[in-house]
């Protein structure tokens, strides 16, 4: 069943808080949903379906749905795959509206690592109870460790070069300038990315997002009812999601999910990589969005590099604008989380309200891609391709 | 802890056969039997085709790196993605190992590790850190072969009662070596005030010892009651060894040695645990030369595996017998060394410290010479060393005595920077943390040193600072060989992974001498000495060593 033009996203809201000080988790959630159905000019008790992963607090969405006060719900969905979890609640509320399950979806997101002095972690996991922790290494590894396995081994494979990954950095920051919210607003220059300490050879502080607390929301509903609102119409042309895992021992970290996630959006959109004017790419670290661009068929496998330092990602110079929020490197990225923002700020371009100093002149049709877990192991990529109708 | 509160660590049985092959530094693998294939993670199932009709199978233990990174922190470690030989490709870690020195492709070994749990875990190693291990491994069995050596003309006696001179922060230590080990110890001193202090530092430590679970309180009682203390010198008569660790003062020394020279019984050993003061002078105050012998314990004294045993002129074979079979006897390693000032250990620390501070006074600063030594593979870097050991006041009052002035350290020192007891020192320390910070402070005052010594400052690379901190300690090694206070390299190299940290998978500095090649250390020097001065022209036993294309470890003092 392809959902193309099923459903539209009616409303959007990104929570401007980076730090949540004496704000609890709970009403994060419902700082953004408000906010989100306001951006529609909807209500609570327009929403019968239901979506969030585990920075819910509590009982997850029986929590959520009793405090946010949804007393209409028909449909619930607490799909978890880490930071892409927010694209595949997308995905999943299209079929649903598609198949008559329900009407207007909302879907949240919002964590405080910060404040709850919590760190680089994700909401709801334990990693002590992972099968792998009987034999596995002795060393828990944080998230950076796994990404900069894979900056090494493309930067073996394909000569990549950490000045091409720091392209990346300088391409967000140029971005993030415009965004009065962006919790790094500072444009770079190369020389500075570079002067950056390493982390983890050879990713450098730089190279990695941003840990902040705050969240966003979303609002998926009927075409009909979209066109009703009176805002500009995003319709959804196409999703994909796809996993993938060490397979026993036969992985292959050069390629992500995001080749099958990608191609599956694709297809369901009618459309090429080389039709979409701006897209959200995941932004945990930089590798992250080169492996992206090649993964989703932007540019060849191991030419990502090469198109980030020649200025293509950057709005008003290049083919492929991206994260033009300032994304994960510089803006947001909420409770370690970083798909919820990428929708967001896809849409926000595909209505053509993004900042004017960022925002693409055709916006026709842009994509949104995020890659939960880990992309040197475990992972789950999922692709939003948004069309402007 | 009763069992019934112990953490249910291994879940699978699967995970039990695993933990006990590794146990043996084997790593299985399942095996399907339907499939034929073979997968990583013990599992109760075949996760290719779902079949539970599984074995075992023995992996070489050995792959080759896809992938790997770094992490910051005391111990090397790299995470890393393993091509095990068998085909597979293991998320693990490689440790143990230089983690500066990987590359994509070189062949690493399984080398299990234990958790927090004292699980064991796959990890990996490199070849050439167990290279350099087996080097270790037969180091130590030298100094272990002349500790039989030195019985071979007869076992010594028991000691049963040791008797500890002194009462200071290293008699106390000794003390409590001592009484670990089982010895009846008499402590002399002729303060009796210091026996509260003394007594209640080893019960502190007895009783850590207990709350940890390393010892039960019964025999931490017992230890502590083996502990007799004596203001009366002519008590000493009741001792089966003398440890005497007085003030460094040569005239004190003599005179408490002559004195138990006439009240020890014939026979018994008399050892100092100097680390400045002539051996010889010592003996000479005594009817009994060939009995002493210096035991150097390297502080805190119950806690360091490193024990320099000091020949003197006269210090006889049964002598160094008696001292090495109760350095075994201690838990340490006994090493033999000649008696030359600063013996083996703190001759190279000192090579190394001397450029540490010269090259403060020339522009790096020490977290960046921490770093570099860090990097190297030190667990810790020489000036966070000094601040924890109050080096800073030692070096000064040290320097007073001599009439010598220090630039940083005069300053440093008025500037009431004594290191982390002061809460700052070439760092600042915050309170209740020992964590070393960089302090603009001290900084200014290094600044205020360089200028006071018309020294211009600049940076300096890297590379140049591993140099001058490394080489120098390899010529000092190279000279102590020439000397004869070394008798053999690895000597040199058991001394410093005992007693500094130098870490056991890049051998030691002799031994990472001979795996850069005497030729290029040679070279290194000479481009040291022509830009940075003669003290680092290299030692002739060194050019004379690289002119025969010989090693520092095949060298022998026969």
């Amino acid at each position: 069943m392809s959902i193309r033009g099923q459903a539209h996203i009616a409303g959007i809201y990104e929570h401007p808080t980076r730090r949540a000080d004496g704000i609890s988790t709970a009403r994060l959630h419902a700082d953004v949903a408000l906010g989100a159905l306001a951006d529609a000019g909807l209500s609570l008790s327009d929403v019968d379906g239901y979506f969030c992963g585990a920075d819910a607090p509590g009982l997850g969405g029986f929590s959520m749905a009793e405090y946010l006060g949804l007393t209409n719900l028909r449909y619930m969905d607490t799909t978890e795959t880490g930071g892409s979890s927010y694209l595949l609640h997308v995905s999943h509320a299209v079929r649903a509206i598609a198949s008559g399950q329900c009407n207007v979806a909302l879907i949240t997101m919002a964590d405080r690592p910060l404040a709850a002095n919590a760190g680089p972690v994700l909401a709801g996991v334990d990693m002590s109870l992972v099968p792998e922790r009987e034999f596995a290494a002795p060393v828990p590894l944080p998230p950076v460790f796994g990404y900069a396995m894979i900056a090494r081994r493309h930067m073996h494979e394909f000569g990549t070069t950490p000045e091409q990954l720091a392209w990346v950095k300088v391409a967000a920051s140029h971005h993030a300038q415009y965004n009065p919210h962006a919790k790094l607003r500072e444009v770079l220059s190369l020389e500075e990315v570079m002067a950056s300490p390493l982390i983890a050879d050879p990713l450098r502080r730089a190279d990695c997002c941003v840990v902040t607390d705050g969240g966003g929301a979303l609002v998926v509903t009927r075409p009909e009812i979209a066109r009703s609102l009176g805002r500009p119409s995003v319709r959804i042309a196409g999703c994909g999601e796809a996993m993938k895992h060490n397979a026993a021992g036969r992985m292959n970290p050069m390629s992500s999910a995001g080749v099958f996630s990608g191609a599956k959006a694709f297809e369901e959109a009618g459309v090429r990589p080389s039709d979409i004017k701006y897209a959200s790419l995941y932004d945990s670290f930089t590798i992250t969005v080169i492996m992206q661009l090649e993964d989703l068929g932007f540019c060849e496998k191991g030419h990502g590099g090469r198109f980030a330092a020649d200025g293509n990602l950057i709005s008003g110079i290049g083919k492929l604008p991206f994260n033009t929020d300032g994304g994960g490197l510089c803006s947001n990225h909420p409770g370690n989380k970083g798909g919820m923002t990428k929708m967001i700020e896809a849409v926000r371009q595909c209505r053509g309200e993004a900042h004017p100093a960022v925002q693409v002149p055709d916006h026709s049709l842009v994509l949104a891609h995020g890659t939960g877990g880990l992309m040197s192991s475990q992972h789950m990529a999922a692709t939003v391709i948004l069309e402007a109708a | 802890m009763t069992e019934r509160n112990k953490p249910e660590i291994l879940i699978s049985a699967e995970a039990e056969a695993f933990a006990a092959s590794a146990a043996h530094g084997d790593l299985i693998l399942r095996e399907c039997r339907d499939c034929n294939e073979l997968h990583v993670y013990p599992r109760a199932h075949c996760p290719l085709c779902g079949s539970r009709n599984l074995g075992w199978r023995k992996a070489s233990g050995q792959g080759t790196l896809y992938s790997f990174t770094r992490m910051a922190g005391r111990r090397a470690a790299a995470p890393a993605i393993v091509d095990l030989d068998e085909g597979l490709r293991v998320n693990s870690v490689v440790l143990d190992a230089d983690t500066y020195q990987l590359a994509i492709g070189d062949t690493v070994q399984v080398r299990f590790q234990p958790d927090a749990q004292d699980v064991l875990r796959l990890a990996f190693t490199t070849s050439a850190a167990e290279n350099a291990r087996a080097y270790s491994a037969q180091a130590f069995a030298m100094v272990d072969a002349d500790r039989e050596r030195f019985a071979a003309g007869g076992a010594p006696e028991e000691v049963k009662t040791v008797a500890v001179v002194g009462a200071g922060n290293m008699g106390i230590g000794i003390a409590t070596a001592f009484l670990n080990a089982g010895f009846t110890v008499l402590m002399l001193d002729q303060n009796a005030e210091a026996f509260d202090r003394a007594r209640a530092r080893i019960a502190e430590t007895f009783e850590r010892d207990v709350q940890r679970g390393r010892l039960e309180p019964s025999q931490a009682s017992a230890k502590l009651a083996a502990l007799q203390v004596e203001t009366d010198m002519t008590q000493v008569a009741r001792a089966d060894l003398v440890v005497e660790a007085v003030w460094e003062d040569m005239a004190l020394k003599q005179e408490v040695f002559s004195l138990l020279d006439q009240h020890a019984r014939p026979g018994v050993c008399l050892c100092t645990n100097t680390s400045t003061l002539d051996i010889d002078a010592i003996a000479s105050s005594t009817k009994r030369p060939d009995r002493v012998v210096g035991l150097h314990f390297f502080n805190p004294a119950h806690v360091m595996k490193l024990l320099e045993v000091v020949r003197g002129a006269q210090t006889s074979d049964a002598t160094l017998a008696m001292a090495t079979q109760v350095g075994m006897q201690l838990g340490k390693v006994p090493v033999v060394v000649g008696n030359a000032h600063g013996f083996v250990g703190n001759r190279l620390m000192i090579a190394r410290e001397h450029e540490a501070g010269r090259m403060l006074l020339e522009g790096a600063l020490p977290e960046q010479i921490d770093a570099v030594l860090t990097r190297f593979g030190m667990p810790m870097g020489t000036f966070e060393m000094q601040d924890m050991a109050g080096g800073i006041e030692l070096s000064y009052r040290a320097r007073q005595a001599r009439g010598e002035k220090s630039p940083i350290i005069d300053r440093l020192f008025d500037a009431g920077r004594l290191g982390q007891k002061t809460g700052k020192g070439y760092y600042r320390y915050a309170p209740g943390n020992r964590r070393p910070l960089p302090d603009p402070e001290a900084v200014a005052i290094f600044e205020e040193a360089s200028r006071a010594e018309g020294i211009t400052r600049q940076p300096i690379a890297d590379a140049e600072i591993e140099n001058r901190l490394i080489l120098p300690m390899v010529n000092e090694g190279v000279r102590l060989l020439a000397e004869g206070v070394a008798a053999r390299a690895s000597d040199i190299d058991v001394v410093w992974q005992t007693g500094f940290g130098w870490p056991d998978w890049k051998g030691g500095p002799m031994y990472h001498a001979d795996q850069l090649g005497l030729a290029e250390v040679h070279s290194r020097l000479s481009d040291l000495a022509a830009s940075h001065g003669a003290r680092f022209a290299p030692a002739a036993l060194l050019t004379e060593m690289m002119a025969t294309g010989g090693r520092l470890t095949d060298f022998e003092d026969v």
